[in-house]
């Protein structure tokens, strides 16, 4: 006979668990681990003018295209995902005072981190959806069923009212061991503050905020990495641009995104996701002038020639020369009938599964990939080089933007992305705000793409029903009577009167009848 | 003389020697007596009270060949003298018997089995019922048997000429049956309890018990998921009443916690299902899915050794439903698809379509990866018994090979059994040892996705080249299914249970038994793995990491009872059956798993870069659980004149699994029986018609099938789940609880009635049931907001309604014997309590429901409405919103006419649950041929299929169309069974297929012959001369035919598991369907 008060063996209660700071830590690793979804730091960019998915990952095509409602499986999971990461937080912060004999500088900065954990997961679900359910707390199953949405505005002061308190707690970036890289630093709390921000669009707030990183090491020390090349490779993990980062562990924790990103010569197995002829529009030529501008010297047969070096680096485009982790290089063949090779895998077929847009990706793609393209790379959500140019976007706005945050920010990047040209690089006084708006915008969207950031962008910039309306193209390997050739991927559709904001998730509506819902989805 | 004690006894067709051991008990008297002498006595009938030793002895020796002498307290018996006996005979005098014997028409009574008493001289009637024996003493009895018969015993008495008439078995009355913790006559069964016995699943190429028990019994649902060899199966009792696992309780022998698919079927005496709460509260809080008994076969007493062989060989072919139309064909439909989408580029150019067309087809890469594939059933067991004690020894073999191509793969299950008895004065033990290796070899991949891979490729490529390389394509970028399976790896499953009980009985008096029962059952189950590395050509790999995984688990579940049984007759007529015992039923488990990646390519051994999966890796207490039930459980019963019956059962049950203060729960249940035909005023109709007995029973069952301390909040670790400067850290998980969880209660009120007509030669009986079950444990439905989800709550209520029926005839003509069995069952639930009130989880395209006021998981989807035939249509109708659709697209019905197709125009659908499930069978034989047809099948069932086998070129990942998708919309086509045809990514595509219609939903009722036998037994008297007294053999044959409202799947397979999850539409993944075509042997030495 059995006893019948049993205890599982490998399971605290909630009695028994908080008995050591290792404990503590062990549930804020919890918290950081769900700091980001690598899926939708990649796919989101199909959301945006940038790229096109063909297989409509995490939702990116339903939403780009328009076509989805309440019901899609991406705002449950956009909504839940962060709540979850709350929760970790939450239960850190309610019961890290419970443990015995902590140190107390320890314990302040473990809160901190926390806290902007918390913040960071409550700007997204802002960001998305607006007014959400707000709480500072572990909330029961019986409040979550009737808790209301808070105003959008509430939320944001909560968020910039945690990331400020929380700073003080925090080390800065030089100040931290070897071992504990990838923490929240000062630097990656105000960074984010500075997003925050600057999705507000307060700009002098965004140019104060920046100050604290620009010309400033009291919150720790940042500068653009000498490569842009290399700020995605693995031997330069934790360089000096990178303010906050996903961690993986090569080997062991791994993403594999790749797998479904890479030219399928390089090891993948299809495409779901493909840079836009759009995106490939906005990278200059190397005298600094765009491809559409008289002098430009674009040569449309030859279109990949003299462009912004950060385009190889971002995009795989045909004729590519693409570096294989051995060192040898290999030409990608994309056009189709182009491919001396029989097996012709990377050309580009209609309906195949295959690149949809002609293009593939390069930014993070890791030599070092175990097999199916797993990578350990590290996923950087804020890096120095957003600094700048948060900072560039916002002085402008203000109508500050003179030669020297010019130079420190503009062409700071791309003497960086290489570019040596004077009209790439130097300041002109003759532009207006007006240009100095959409170059700025322009510098953005090409130094982050494919980082995830160009949805929230076309956003806050509200550009959306204008980027995200009719065809999306790929390169010239389509009909020639159609759009002048270019390949047409998919079409797309933005309702600017309801599309601005995510409706909340029609489950979370059904069983939680206090939950409102946004403008033009009821 | 003596001792003067007084004897009370009421026997009936008893042995005379099983009275000598009656007396023994209830007096001093001890029984001196040769064996030899007993078997020439017959039956002893005798109800004495309070009666001398003297006039008990006088009135069982009356009319004996024996006679007896008592010595002080000793009875002597002996032969009587000569000259009492029949004065025609002399003493040990062969004698040459001849006879007839008849059925009770009169006709002829062929393959009577006709056996001298105590010896092992025996022969069979022949067609005409005749049959001639030597005998060597004129004084034994004759024994004749046949199936379906009483048993009929003469003792010749010196005749040499007899005339037998048979009477069919007065089964459905006399027939005992198996019910919890006990038997009872089938008289006086008052529960909703079916009782299959082996015949019914004999000589079907059953590969395990849950598959042999389809279609036997009404209201047992057996659901296939999936034709793979070891593959699941759902058994389900009465239908859906909770919303987790609804799977019954099944015990073994006796104990509980036995595993019904690793039996071996041929072992299998009985099964008794208990439906209502009337049979099953004394399995309490386990009995709200009703209650499978088994029982295995044992010895009988003086019986000689008997050897059992039966053997089934045969053959498993694979049955596809849907094929693919040609390549040529496909690639016009393609272009059609491309073009519709507003695309202008076409995805195969005229040549390509020429010289598809030119080329011919090449095999679909299904029918390549498929084969026949062998299946064999072997079965030996001894049986016998000495006067104290029976024993039953079987081994079984079942081996069913996979019908993948490559290296061999499949089931292999070796049984053996012993089964015991012996008896030591008042004390009896059993014995009951069973050990069952099941070895199952598979490939190191997924068979849905081996399977879908397969299917999903159009007729144009291959599989590989003539340089023998493996090829990918377009289709299958990365591995193709051939190659996996040839030189892939494998898994290898290793399983090995013991099961086995002791039980020690003491009858201390004649009413009152003692029962002790220790049993238990045992597992040790493992797997290994390994992935091998395949290079495809010109690209893609598989199984480049050399995983090599290890898993082994051991789980023991052990059960101890005490048991009191007092049975009594008071006044002759008031039978009492008192039953008490006191239970504890515990389970353990723990396994490890161990996962190694970038192992040495040809060992699978640790080299240099190896490492060890940690997410995948478990010692043993990260996966170790246990669980304690501790039981009161009882029965009384107590019927008058075998005309009213009245039982109470009940169950107090205290589980591990609920904190203290809700752990205790008491479940209860009443039934009463009417035999209205046992009343005087009935006897003209008793006589002229048959019986009738009504039956009522109310109870209260109750489930705990939850996990193990969810009543607790818990905390664990877990690694590695993130890092820092490239280093592994681990995290934390938790649990939260509910900790007033308590008692699933199912409140069943059931009645039924039992006819018999003709004789019994027609039996039928009905029952209606009505069972609400409350406090359900199922997970809530969890905001978002919470931040993670919960474990079982009481969140719940569900009624379910039913009713079934069964019925039986038997006709015995003078050249056919004729066998007709019916059952059907229904069921219908509805929930009538979910918290939260709706819950609509996806199930890939559809929605299902989970909501007050409809039955659980019913679909939800919009409501087709035809097609927008033209571009007026399209623009006056409603549409989904950002959607530009075409003419030939799915119109849907807007239900709350707003003039927008959203989620307000959501229609609830039917449940993938079976309903009006059936089974019937015909059996009829002539001379010594006889012919079993068996059908089984599901009335009505909403059924999902979806993805490939419904949306022609499924999301890009499919590339083939099949046959009967070419219905799809034209302007010529205007009534076409689908949509028309649109790429992927297109506004069409997305309004037809990816909003979850009734597009999806098909008709899941079907017929099927599951099984036809055709058997010959030979003459007894050819087949002794071969040194065996029963020779049949026969042909089987499974799924030979299917009648279905959809042609194209097989319409069995479910979407719902035993827990009944559902896993989604059945999408062209599934393991194709065996048709088995086979030899059966059954002897008897």
């Amino acid at each position: 006979c059995k006893d019948l008060e049993l205890a599982p063996e490998d399971q605290f209660t909630d009695l028994t668990y908080w008995n050591s700071p290792a404990k503590a830590q062990s549930m804020l690793n919890t918290a950081y681990s769900q700091i980001y979804s690598t899926d939708h730091f990649f796919y989101d960019e199909a959301m945006s003018d940038n790229a096109y998915s063909r297989t409509d990952a995490s939702g990116s095509n339903s939403i780009a295209t328009g076509a989805y409602d309440a019901s899609l499986a991406r705002l449950k999971d956009e909504w839940t995902d962060h709540y979850r990461g709350i929760k970790s937080c939450n239960l850190l912060l309610s019961n890290i005072d419970r443990v015995p004999d902590m140190d107390e500088a320890l314990k302040t900065r473990m809160k901190a981190e926390a806290r902007v954990l918390r913040a960071f997961q409550y700007f997204q679900l802002m960001t998305w959806f607006g007014d959400v359910p707000l709480f500072e707390k572990d909330i029961t199953i019986e409040e979550s069923r009737s808790i209301q949405r808070s105003p959008r505005a509430e939320v944001l002061a909560f968020i910039l009212k945690e990331l400020d308190e929380s700073v003080s707690g925090l080390p800065t970036n030089t100040a931290l061991s070897e071992a504990e890289r990838g923490r929240i630093t000062k630097g990656a709390a105000i960074a984010l503050k500075a997003r925050v921000l600057l999705y507000e669009s307060r700009w002098a707030d965004v140019v104060s905020t920046c100050e604290l990183l620009i010309n400033n090491t009291n919150n720790g020390s940042y500068s653009l990495f000498p490569s842009y090349e290399g700020l995605f490779l693995p031997q330069n993990e934790y360089n000096s641009e990178v303010i906050l980062d996903v961690q993986f562990v090569p080997l062991t924790r791994t993403w594999g995104t790749f797998f479904d990103l890479a030219p399928i010569s390089a090891g993948a197995r299809l495409n779901a996701m493909a840079p836009t002829q759009e995106l490939v529009n906005s990278y200059r030529m190397l005298n600094g002038k765009l491809p559409g501008e008289s002098g430009s010297g674009y040569v449309e047969s030859n279109p990949y020639n003299n462009r912004d070096p950060r385009l190889t680096y971002t995009v795989v485009y045909h004729g590519y020369t693409w570096k294989k982790p051995n060192g040898s290089t290999q030409t990608i063949y994309i056009k189709p009938g182009s491919d001396p090779n029989a097996a012709k895998l990377d050309e580009y077929a209609p309906g195949s599964s295959k690149t949809a847009t002609g293009y593939y990706l390069r930014k993070y793609f890791d030599p070092t990939h175990t097999t199916s393209l797993g990578s350990g790379l590290n996923l950087i959500l804020i890096r120095y080089a957003d600094v700048l140019l948060m900072y560039a976007e916002a002085k402008n706005e203000l109508a500050k933007l003179d030669e020297a945050t010019w130079n420190q920010t503009i062409k700071a990047l791309r003497s960086r992305a290489g570019f040596t040209d004077a009209g790439a690089l130097n300041y002109n006084s003759s532009w207006s705000q007006g240009d100095l708006k959409e170059i700025i915008r322009n510098e953005r969207r090409v130094e982050l793409a494919m980082e995830g950031l160009r949805i929230f962008d076309i956003r806050r910039w509200k550009i959306a029903e204008t980027v995200l309306n009719g065809w999306v193209h790929g390169a010239q390997f389509g009909p020639a009577n159609e759009d002048g050739g270019y390949i047409r991927a998919g079409q797309r559709s933005f309702d600017k009167n309801k599309h601005y904001l995510w409706p909340v998730p029609r489950e979370e509506r059904s069983i939680n009848p206090n939950l409102s819902q946004n403008p033009g989805w009821n | 003389t003596g001792y003067a004690q007084k004897i009370s006894l009421t026997e009936r067709n008893v042995t005379i020697e099983q009275v000598f051991k009656e007396i023994k008990k209830q007096s001093q008297y001890d029984f001196f007596y040769d064996l030899e002498m007993l078997q020439e006595t017959k039956p002893v009938n005798i109800s004495v009270k309070n009666a001398s030793i003297e006039n008990v002895l006088e009135k069982c020796f009356e009319g004996q060949p024996i006679t007896y002498v008592i010595e002080q307290n000793t009875i002597v018996v002996k032969r009587k003298p000569k000259g009492a006996q029949s004065l025609t005979s002399a003493a040990i005098i062969p004698v040459n018997v001849s006879g007839r014997v008849v059925d009770e028409k009169g006709a002829g009574l062929p393959g009577v089995s006709v056996r001298v008493k105590g010896t092992s001289a025996a022969t069979s009637t022949d067609i005409e019922g005749r049959f001639r024996i030597n005998v060597q003493d004129a004084n034994a009895s004759l024994v004749f048997t046949f199936i379906g018969y009483g048993t009929k015993e003469i003792p010749l008495r010196g005749q040499s000429s007899l005339s037998v008439q048979m009477q069919p078995e007065q089964k459905a009355l006399e027939e005992v049956v198996v019910v919890g913790y006990g038997t009872q006559r089938r008289s006086s069964v008052v529960g909703a309890v079916d009782q299959v016995t082996s015949a019914a699943i004999e000589g079907r190429p059953s590969v395990n018990t849950t598959q042999a028990l389809q279609g036997v019994s009404p209201n047992l649902v057996v659901q296939q998921r999936n034709s793979e060899p070891g593959a699941g199966m759902n058994l389900n009792v009465r239908g859906i009443s909770t919303m987790g696992n609804n799977s019954p309780l099944v015990v073994i022998d006796g104990i509980v916690g036995g595993d019904i698919n690793l039996l071996n079927p041929q072992d299998i005496e009985t099964v008794s299902v208990l439906k209502d709460a009337g049979s099953a509260a004394i399995y309490g809080s386990r009995a709200s899915n009703g209650v499978v008994l088994v029982t295995t076969k044992k010895g009988k007493k003086n019986m000689k050794p008997t050897v059992n062989y039966n053997g089934l060989a045969g053959v498993n072919d694979p049955k596809m439903f849907f094929k693919p139309v040609s390549a040529y064909e496909n690639a016009i439909l393609r272009n059609e698809s491309r073009a519709n989408s507003g695309l202008g580029s076409v995805v195969y150019t005229p040549e390509q379509i020429r010289t598809f067309k030119e080329q011919g087809d090449n095999e679909w890469f299904v029918d390549a990866i498929t084969q026949s594939a062998w299946q064999q059933n072997h079965n030996l067991s001894v049986t016998g018994g000495s006067e104290t004690s029976t024993y039953m020894v079987s081994v079984g073999y079942t081996d069913q090979a996979s019908n993948f191509v490559g290296p061999s793969k499949g089931l292999r299950r070796y049984n053996y059994r012993m089964n015991l008895t012996h008896e030591y004065g008042r004390l009896k033990f059993t014995s009951v040892l069973a050990y069952t290796k099941s070895d199952i070899r598979d490939h190191a991949s997924s068979t849905g996705t081996l399977m879908v891979d397969a299917a999903r490729v159009p007729l144009n490529y291959r599989l590989k080249d003539d340089e023998g390389r493996y090829l990918t394509n377009d289709v299958l970028q990365e591995f193709n299914p051939l190659g996996v399976l040839e030189k892939g790896g494998f898994r290898k499953y290793d399983n090995d249970n013991i099961f086995g009980s002791l039980t020690a009985e003491l009858k201390l008096t004649s009413f009152l038994k003692l029962k002790g029962v220790f049993g238990g059952s045992q597992y040790s189950n493992s797997q290994f793995e390994r992935v091998m590395k395949v290079n495809y050509f010109p690209a893609g790999v598989s199984g480049a990491d050399y995983n090599v995984n290890d898993e082994s688990r051991k789980l023991r579940d052990l059960n101890t009872q005490f048991l009191a049984q007092f049975t009594k007759t008071f006044n002759k007529s008031h039978d009492v059956d008192v039953l008490v015992g006191v239970s504890n039923e515990n389970h353990e488990e723990r396994g490890i798993k161990l996962q190694r990646r970038n192992t040495d390519p040809e060992l699978g051994t640790p080299v240099t870069e190896t490492i060890i999966n940690e997410a995948e890796t478990k010692n043993s207490n990260q996966g170790s659980g246990q669980n304690s039930l501790n039981s009161l459980f009882g029965r009384a019963s107590y019927s008058f004149d075998n005309k009213y019956y009245a039982e109470f059962n009940f169950r107090y049950d205290g589980s591990s699994k609920f904190r203290k203060g809700y752990r205790w729960g008491f479940f209860p249940a009443g039934s009463v029986g009417y035999r209205l035909t046992e009343e005087n005023f009935m006897q003209n109709y008793r006589d002229k018609v048959g019986d009738l007995k009504l039956r009522a029973s109310y109870g209260i069952v109750g489930n705990q099938n939850v996990g193990n301390f969810q009543y607790q909040t818990t905390f664990f670790t877990f690694g590695p789940a993130y890092g820092f400067n490239n280093e592994e850290v681990s995290a934390t998980g938790f649990n939260f609880a509910n900790p007033d969880l308590r008692w699933e209660r199912a409140a069943t009120f059931n009645i039924g009635a039992d006819f018999s007509f003709f004789k019994n030669a027609l039996t039928y009986s009905f029952d209606y049931f009505n069972k609400i079950t409350k406090d359900i444990l199922v997970k809530p439905q969890v905001p978002g907001v919470f931040g993670t989800t919960l474990p079982d709550f009481n969140a719940g209520k569900v009624r379910n309604q039913g009713w079934e029926m069964a019925l039986s005839y038997r006709h015995a003509g003078r050249v056919l014997r004729h066998t007709v069995s019916l059952n059907v069952g229904d069921t219908k639930n509805k929930v009538l309590y979910f918290e939260g009130t709706e819950n609509l989880p996806r199930v890939d395209e559809l929605r299902y429901l989970q909501m007050t006021g409809f039955p659980y998981r019913s679909y939800v989807g919009y409501k087709r409405d035809g097609y927008f035939q033209n571009i007026d249509e399209v623009s006056a109708g409603a549409k989904p919103s950002g959607l530009l659709v075409q003419p030939g697209d799915n119109r849907y019905v807007d239900a709350n006419g707003d003039g927008v197709i959203d989620d307000d125009d959501l229609f609830v659908f039917g449940n993938p649950f079976p309903r009006l499930t059936f089974g019937t069978s015909y059996n009829v034989g002539f001379k010594g041929f006889d012919l079993n047809v068996f059908f089984q099948g599901v009335g009505k069932r909403t059924m999902m299929l979806r993805g490939e086998l419904v949306e022609p070129f499924h999301v890009n990942y499919g590339r083939t169309m099949y046959e009967h998708q070419l219905d799809y919309w034209t302007p010529q086509n205007p009534d076409a069974r689908y949509p028309r045809l649109a790429d992927d990514g297109s506004a069409s595509n997305t309004n037809n297929f990816k909003r979850g219609s009734d597009l999806y939903l098909y008709s899941g009722a079907y017929l099927r012959l599951k099984n036809v036998q055709v058997g010959y037994t030979l003459p007894q008297a050819v087949s002794k001369k071969l040194g065996m007294q029963k020779l049949r053999a026969y042909l089987s044959g499974q799924n030979l035919f299917t009648w279905s409202a959809v042609k194209f799947v097989d319409p069995e397979l479910t979407e719902f598991d035993s827990s009944l999850k559902n896993s989604g539409g059945n999408s062209g993944r599934a393991y194709p369907t065996l048709v088995y075509y086979g030899f059966g042997l059954d002897v008897t030495f």
